[in-house]
């Protein structure tokens, strides 16, 4: 046995993040670790990793106890971490990145450049990689960041390699590719554990699954004796259905109307409306212009032509201000960047956007803040200690359901949400589309641009499909995934 | 907890100590001194506080106490009356903070190049319109403003505690002040929330540049001259007092109350070290271990809380 846990226990401040964390994992093995966010998955590798100590528990690594008191500690006898954000040195080279802290010497503290270049090389093309050693990793793609994490594991002899779910920002073909190298990776007699959120990144990738709950393990077994019912069961704690659906609700007046809407080179005369009750979907494939038509409508970026409507009126937005103003809200891809403030409270985020419905001549009354605050946390269900809990501390989901908080605060009657169940867990997604559904049945007007077929399917009412800029198709709800991906992958003619 | 209120503790502990350690310190006569000499820099302090949570730094207040202060007592030298004379060191710190606001967000430049800018342009400024020379013939009743006592009281004090309650007000109960820790926190979620960044942080600038140009005629008061060399590394005790005082310069953090505790902290071992016979050259070692001391302690707070 390569890893043993037992037991692992880590606090943080007045909350605990694990309880009891167990896990075992042989060479040659790849090793799932499922649960939702919040379940322990990131500290307990983090521990092992070295980036934190355990508070109680026992480490064994080939049967012998170990701790570690810091990240070196760890690789030193041969584990690494394959991070979601890239801990590379960004302005630095593939190659430089690779043999960082260890490069070869010619003495003195001088690096030898050649060598550390040819050896490279050389671990490149074992693995056949799209990388070369000179290139600056800035410029990589976030799956060329994890091959260069990856490269420096092999190079450093690792014999455990932890991916942090690594395809959680990559392209259908890129994450095909992160699959062959962990299979590789498991042939030459590495172990390797995998975390994730997909379910359908499981048969794919992994021989054994644990299952963290609440921060302890409550399940462990191999996959293929692990009905997909029973796995979401054992990581929700509730009986959940996987497969949501939506009753579609008789649509009311337009709400959103977008004609001949351009932006140069990215977006080409797009036109589209949806009614109030509706939830269109939009689908296309990475750089098809999706996001970037999000960012238009909200006032991020300006347009070139067009017309945009908003309860059948025209509305000039120009900036995220006058979107507001004009009742269209946007729900953004990076929560953690651009959705709130993590180091403000709660109930301070969720009122940002519309100080005024609690403020009288410019002061904020904090009563009706805290009545009105109290009240939308208890509507959208969020888990949290209360207003005064920092947004950082939620989870992905109840953050998500933070911002949308804010809008439903600021009385928006158009929603853009762009990737709505991004890092958001199997029973978060669900409760994310029930808001969204709610939204919809109160009137408002929903645009959902998402990546995940199955869910499209689910939620929207009509399917859009983009490719190169331009709307290319509708759908209606009950299409088929095959149809989307033919429309939006289809080659234009010439 | 305890951690938190290591700043006010700092404070009093000074304090006994002193008291017990000079008995000079705990007269009418060196604590009314301490508060006149801290008053200057604790009503910077303020204005920096608030452009400190809201994300930036305004290096360029020490050059901008001069300007406003010359332009005061330039305009009082030519028979303007004393509270016009005033409110003209007023807006003129606000036209400089506006400018600051302005460049800022306009130009997205960093703030921290911007001031280092126009701490240059507004010494340069102030030196070209005065020539180089001092203004001296001030109204002497002027020297209330800086040396007056009311209620038994230094009248500075009584401005500084208008001014504290007043930027406190802004930040904790305001719309503007909770713009002010939005943007501070996240610039860009801010932005997403519909709120007008650039306006409001200008605003803010605004508001410290004010703040500075009543410091600038409290100094030109107390000195009875209008200095273009005056304020000279004021902005570094500035910003020592708010960081001392819990502000962080990633923005979103700070407060009055520990802007003003950090502020007479340094007040108190410039103020001490004279009483006790110790060197200036000493002085300035302490007070630049002190700011170190402060946000590390700070940051391992945080380190404990935070996950």
């Amino acid at each position: 046995m390569l890893l043993q846990l037992r037991g692992i226990q880590k606090r943080f401040g007045g909350i605990t993040a694990l309880r009891s964390g167990d896990l075992d994992v042989p060479a040659g093995q790849v090793h799932l670790l499922m649960g939702e966010n919040g379940a322990g998955k990131s500290t307990l590798m983090k521990i092992v990793a070295g980036m934190y100590s355990a508070d109680a528990g026992e480490m064994l690594w080939n049967r012998q106890r170990v701790t570690f008191r810091k990240p070196a500690d760890a690789s030193a006898i041969g584990i690494a971490m394959v991070h979601q954000e890239s801990l590379l040195a960004s302005h630095l080279t593939v190659a430089e990145n690779i043999f960082l802290g260890r490069a070869p010497s010619l003495g003195f503290g001088i690096v030898d450049r050649r060598r550390m270049i040819d050896q490279a090389s050389r671990l490149i093309a074992e693995h056949g990689f799209p990388l070369q050693p000179d290139w600056r990793v800035e410029r990589l793609s976030p799956a060329g960041k994890q091959l260069v994490e990856i490269c420096r594991a092999i190079q450093h002899g690792s014999s455990l390699l932890i991916f942090d779910e690594p395809t959680s920002s990559l392209s259908e073909a890129e994450t095909g590719e992160v699959f062959r190298i962990v299979r590789t990776l498991r042939d030459r007699g590495m172990g390797v554990i995998y975390i994730t959120h997909r379910l359908d990144e499981l048969r794919a990738v992994g021989e054994r699954v644990t299952i963290l709950r609440d921060g302890a393990t409550v399940h462990s077994c191999a996959i293929s004796d692990l009905p997909r019912e029973e796995l979401i069961r054992h990581m929700v704690g509730r009986e959940v259905s996987a497969v949501y659906r939506r009753d579609p609700v008789p649509p009311g007046p337009v709400r959103l109307r977008v004609e001949g809407l351009s932006r140069s080179p990215l977006l080409k005369d797009i036109s589209l409306s949806i009614r109030a009750g509706e939830i269109a979907g939009m689908a296309g494939l990475v750089g098809a212009g999706r996001t970037e038509l999000c960012r238009c409508l909200f006032g991020l970026d300006p347009i070139d032509a067009g017309r945009v409507e908003v309860d059948g009126r025209g509305v000039r937005i120009r900036t995220p201000r006058d979107a507001v103003a004009a009742g269209v809200a946007l729900v953004p891809e990076d929560r953690q960047r651009a959705g709130l403030a993590r180091d403000l409270r709660v109930g301070h985020n969720m009122t940002i956007a519309h100080l005024d419905c609690v403020s009288r001549l410019g002061f904020v009354g904090a009563d009706a803040e805290r009545e009105v605050t109290s009240q939308f946390i208890r509507k959208l269900r969020i888990r949290t200690e209360g207003p005064q809990m920092l947004a950082g501390r939620l989870s992905g989901g109840n953050q998500q359901k933070l911002v949308i908080a804010k809008w439903l605060l600021r009385q928006a009657r158009v929603f853009l949400f762009d990737e709505p169940t991004r890092g958001i867990d199997v029973g978060a997604k669900v409760e994310v589309f029930e808001t969204m559904d709610e939204l919809a049945r109160s009137g408002a007007a929903v645009l959902m641009v998402s990546s995940e077929l199955p869910e499209l399917l689910q939620v929207a009412d009509r399917i859009l499909v983009m490719r190169q800029g331009r709307l290319v198709g509708e759908l209606p709800g009950q299409t088929t995934q095959e149809a989307i991906m033919h429309l939006a992958a289809q080659e234009p003619a010439t | 907890m305890i951690q938190r209120l290591l700043p006010f503790l700092t404070l009093i502990v000074l304090f006994v100590g002193l008291s017990v350690g000079s008995p000079h310190f705990l007269t009418v006569n060196n604590l009314s001194s301490v508060v006149r000499q801290t008053a200057v820099f604790n009503i910077m302090a303020l204005g920096m506080t608030m452009i400190i949570i809201c994300g930036g730094i305004d290096l360029s207040v020490g050059s901008m106490l001069a300007m406003a202060g010359l332009l005061g007592t330039m305009a009082m030298s030519k028979g303007v009356a004393i509270p016009v004379g005033v409110f003209i060191g007023l807006l003129a710190g606000m036209a400089c903070g506006f400018l600051n606001g302005f460049l800022t967000t306009r130009l997205k430049i960093n703030p921290f190049i911007v001031t280092l800018g126009t701490l240059g342009i507004l010494r340069g400024v102030a030196l070209i319109v005065s020539n180089g020379l001092p203004v001296h013939d001030i109204p002497k009743s002027f020297s209330f403003l800086g040396e007056g006592v009311l209620l038994g009281v230094p009248f500075v004090l009584w401005i500084l505690l208008v001014c504290a309650v007043i930027v406190h007000v802004i930040l904790e109960h305001t719309k503007l002040g909770r713009y002010a820790f939005a943007i501070g926190s996240n610039p860009e979620a801010a932005l997403y929330a519909g709120i007008n960044v650039n306006f409001i942080t200008t605003v803010i600038y605004t508001i410290g540049g004010m703040l500075t140009g009543l410091a600038g005629m409290i100094e030109a008061s107390r000195l009875m001259t209008g200095q273009p060399t005056a304020g000279q590394g004021y902005e570094l005790q500035a910003i020592a007092a708010v960081v001392i005082g819990g502000g962080s310069l990633r923005g979103g953090e700070g407060s009055v109350v520990g802007t003003l505790v950090g502020a007479f902290i340094m007040g108190l071992l410039a103020n001490g070290s004279d009483l006790l016979g110790i060197s200036p050259y000493v002085q300035q070692a302490i007070i630049g271990a002190v700011i170190i001391l402060a946000v590390a302690v700070d940051e391992l707070r945080k380190r404990r809380v935070g996950t």
